[in-house]
């Protein structure tokens, strides 16, 4: 069993902006307390996990989000904030700095004309500002797009938007229905299937000026398969590690397998009955998961398991990379100590040499005597052990064959 | 025949004697040391210095010689001292012993030997007289020795020769060289030289370094030889072993190669073992010794009781463990080391000897029964 690696809190559904591909803010829940979510942070923890993610809605709405990041940093996690950096101002950037957040992802959909057409009008500057009060507070900020028809143009500007407002990474994730109520909706965002391979030179573009400005992004064979599937096709992954390590867990404590399996309401448990320590290890999860795993799911193209795309870019791939480099530093260090130290003591051993060979005569000659010596005493202590009864009346009956032989033969 | 079966009996003593710790074999070299007096004060030597006034009698050395014609044993007697020549007594103990039929030499200097002593030499009963002789050179010989040795050594072995060839019968006349540093360039040419002087047997043996403390043979030591010197050695060595092959004269009791491997330090137990029942010394104050430690007195026991005792065990435990081998020709019976040696060197020399068949057949059944009753020994024994 693999471990638990991060958990999904959508802490509310409350927001502050009515995007046209997100329908979550409808959908009024009731939300747990602070100390309910910090339950579920502790229990987080102890299951060995290594993030927690802030989602919504828009996590800053509530008023206790720097509490709960305080609260998972303190449990030596890593917490991340799902923004789309309208409250963000430098009072709030302020508080998250305080508050030690590890890192905050801002929604940008393209242009500023893309992204108020999709988001509403205003939002872009604001989020541009979020993005600038991170960088003021040095805060890493990463930037986060859901592509669909709508702007799949912009993709290379949000390289150089994300450049140019010190962002670290660009994370794209194609348009998905879930996030809709009426699934009639979908074919607005779909692309046309003749426009594949010009979507695909987008996404090269949007690659190689990923790569020119040194932004990270997704693996390449996971964005490579962005254009398909926007253009409706199913994918199903090979093996979705999405179902091991991450856990999203709704407003209300709702717990499920997965984003997807969620929207069917495949429910494992609910935080307010039992709490996440026991409902991740309960049978009842388990046996959903490998009920998903023989029965296979509907298929996403979701971010949350991106990793599954490109092994050089998994976690353990890029920590054990990350150790080997910082051993070979290691090792140069050690390795020029070593020979430093080394020059000094050969330069110590052939002035003692010098000395030595001036008044006892070649030290070649002298090892060899020696160990010629030792080598003599070994044979001769191995000589020394004298023939054992059983052997002398050996030698003696095989004397008697020859003299015996000796008699026969006149 | 017989001799065959003598020689055979005796080198089975001695393998038994090694392996069982017990001494069946008598001793194949006895040396009776008078005195320690000496004409000369030799630099390899130190006995002179120690047991100063020391002196065997004439009844006792008798005694010994007595006792050891009992054993029956094919035995060797050397008389050696000091220089044996100053005793007045010693053609009194020649004619007892070779009355007796027993084995005896005398090793000398040659500085005594005049030409009325030679007459008496060659005329009593040894069967081997040795003279000493340290190079082929004055200016070698007299260093180490005293001035004047050469020129003596070699008039003894000239007046030697000549009663010899006067007598037409009489002991072999034979020279005992020394390897050492100051001779070793000079070894082969010593064979020239001792030839046409009328000398039957060469024989070389390396260097004591001092009497007192065999197992100094540290390189720095006086006469011991250097890196240098040992090739010179390996080439006389070659010169000295061919000339042997041909014309004999030169008697080696073992490998001559084991010289400079000996000299190297690098000779093996494997290569060179001590029998400790192969010899015996007495001292001039009668104690008896085999290699180091002393076993009992000959002046208030008998010599066989001296080997019996545990003291003598001992000793010979200690030469068993002993790390350095000398090389002295004195100390081993290679002959005896290995029973299928023994073995395989009887049956060639009767082959070789082409007996009846009848005389082969008792012989080789007698061997037989020596060995059965070894085998029971053996059985008995507790090893």
């Amino acid at each position: 069993m693999r471990n638990l690696k991060e958990v999904i809190l959508s802490i509310t559904n409350r927001c502050n902006l009515r995007c046209r591909m997100c329908d979550i803010p409808f959908g009024k829940v009731s939300e747990l307390s602070t100390d309910q979510w910090k339950g579920v942070i502790h229990d987080a923890s102890r299951l060995g996990a290594e993030t927690i993610v802030f989602s919504g809605g828009e996590p800053l709405i509530r008023e206790d989000i720097f509490d709960l990041v305080r609260f998972a940093r303190k449990n030596n996690m890593n917490a991340c904030i799902t923004s789309n950096g309208l409250l963000l101002d430098e009072e709030k950037a302020a508080k998250l700095k305080e508050s030690a957040v590890s890192v905050v992802n801002i929604s940008i959909e393209g242009v500023k004309e893309t992204h108020d057409s999709l988001r509403g009008s205003g939002s872009f500057d604001k989020a541009l500002a979020a993005l600038d009060n991170l960088k003021k507070y040095k805060i890493e900020s990463t930037v986060a797009s859901t592509v669909s028809k709508y702007n799949y143009a912009d993709l290379p500007d949000i390289v150089n938007t994300a450049k140019v407002h010190g962002s670290t990474t660009v994370r794209l994730q194609p348009f998905n229905i879930i996030f809709l109520k009426d699934p009639k909706r979908l074919s607005e965002f779909l692309i046309d299937k003749n426009d594949i391979p010009k979507v695909e030179g987008i996404i090269k573009r949007f690659i190689d000026s990923s790569r020119e400005y040194k932004i990270a992004t997704n693996p390449s064979s996971y964005l490579a398969k962005i254009p398909v599937y926007l253009s409706g096709r199913k994918l199903r992954p090979r093996s979705c590690s999405a179902l091991w390590y991450s856990c999203p867990i709704n407003p209300n404590g709702d717990v499920f397998p997965c984003w997807i399996e969620g929207a069917d309401n495949k429910l494992i448990g609910n935080i307010t009955q039992s709490g996440l320590y026991e409902l991740w290890l309960s049978e009842k999860r388990i046996s959903a998961i490998n009920l998903i795993k023989e029965k296979g799911c509907k298929g996403c193209l979701m971010s949350c398991y991106d990793e599954a795309f490109d092994n050089q870019l998994s976690k353990e791939y890029v920590i054990s990379q990350a150790k080997k480099i910082k051993k070979i530093i290691d090792y140069r260090k050690v390795i020029n100590k070593t020979r430093q130290f080394l020059n000094r003591q050969l330069t110590n051993l052939k002035l003692r040499y010098r000395f030595y060979v001036s008044y006892r005569g070649s030290f070649f000659k002298l090892i060899k005597r020696r160990l010629a010596n030792v080598y003599n005493k070994q044979k001769e202590t191995g000589d020394d052990r004298m023939p054992n009864k059983e052997k002398i009346l050996l030698e003696i009956s095989k004397a008697k064959i020859k003299i015996n032989k000796e008699i026969q033969s006149l | 025949m017989e001799n065959f079966l003598k020689k055979f009996t005796q080198n089975l003593a001695y393998y038994f004697s090694e392996h069982l710790n017990k001494p069946i074999a008598k001793p194949l070299w006895i040396y009776i040391s008078l005195s320690h007096k000496c004409t000369y004060r030799c630099q390899m030597c130190g006995v002179v210095n120690i047991l100063e006034g020391y002196e065997l009698s004439s009844d006792t050395v008798k005694r010994i010689l007595d006792e050891i014609a009992s054993w029956k044993w094919d035995s060797t007697i050397v008389i050696t001292g000091g220089e044996p020549f100053l005793r007045e007594d010693i053609f009194d103990i020649i004619d007892h012993g070779s009355s007796l039929g027993l084995k005896l030499e005398v090793v000398s200097n040659g500085s005594l030997i005049t030409p009325a002593l030679s007459k008496k030499i060659i005329a009593s009963g040894l069967k081997n007289i040795a003279i000493s002789l340290d190079g082929s050179r004055k200016e070698s010989h007299d260093l180490v020795r005293a001035k004047g040795a050469f020129e003596k050594a070699l008039d003894a072995i000239k007046n030697l020769a000549a009663s010899k060839r006067a007598l037409k019968s009489g002991p072999q006349i034979s020279v005992w060289t020394t390897i050492m540093k100051e001779n070793v360039n000079e070894l082969f040419e010593m064979i020239p030289l001792v030839k046409n002087l009328g000398v039957e047997c060469l024989v070389y043996h390396p260097v004591v370094v001092a009497q007192e403390d065999m197992q100094n043979t540290s390189s720095e030591a006086r006469f011991w030889l250097n890196n240098n010197d040992l090739e010179v050695l390996k080439k006389q060595v070659a010169k000295i072993s061919s000339y042997e092959k041909h014309y004999g004269l030169v008697a080696f009791l073992h490998d001559p190669y084991m010289w400079v491997k000996h000299f190297k330090q690098e000779l093996t137990k494997k290569e060179w073992k001590c029998n400790p029942f192969v010899f015996i010394n007495v001292g001039p104050d009668g104690n008896v010794r085999s290699c180091g430690a002393a076993f009992g007195n000959i002046i208030d026991s008998s010599l066989g009781d001296c080997l019996k005792s545990s003291q003598a065990d001992k000793a010979r435990k200690i030469m068993k463990g002993c790390r350095k081998p000398c090389l002295q020709t004195c100390w081993a019976n290679p002959e005896a080391d290995s029973l299928p040696d023994i073995i395989d060197t009887f049956i060639r020399d009767l082959r070789r000897d082409k007996p009846g068949a009848k005389e082969k057949n008792e012989v080789l059944t007698a061997a037989l029964a020596k060995l059965t009753e070894y085998e029971e020994l053996v059985k008995e024994c507790e090893i």
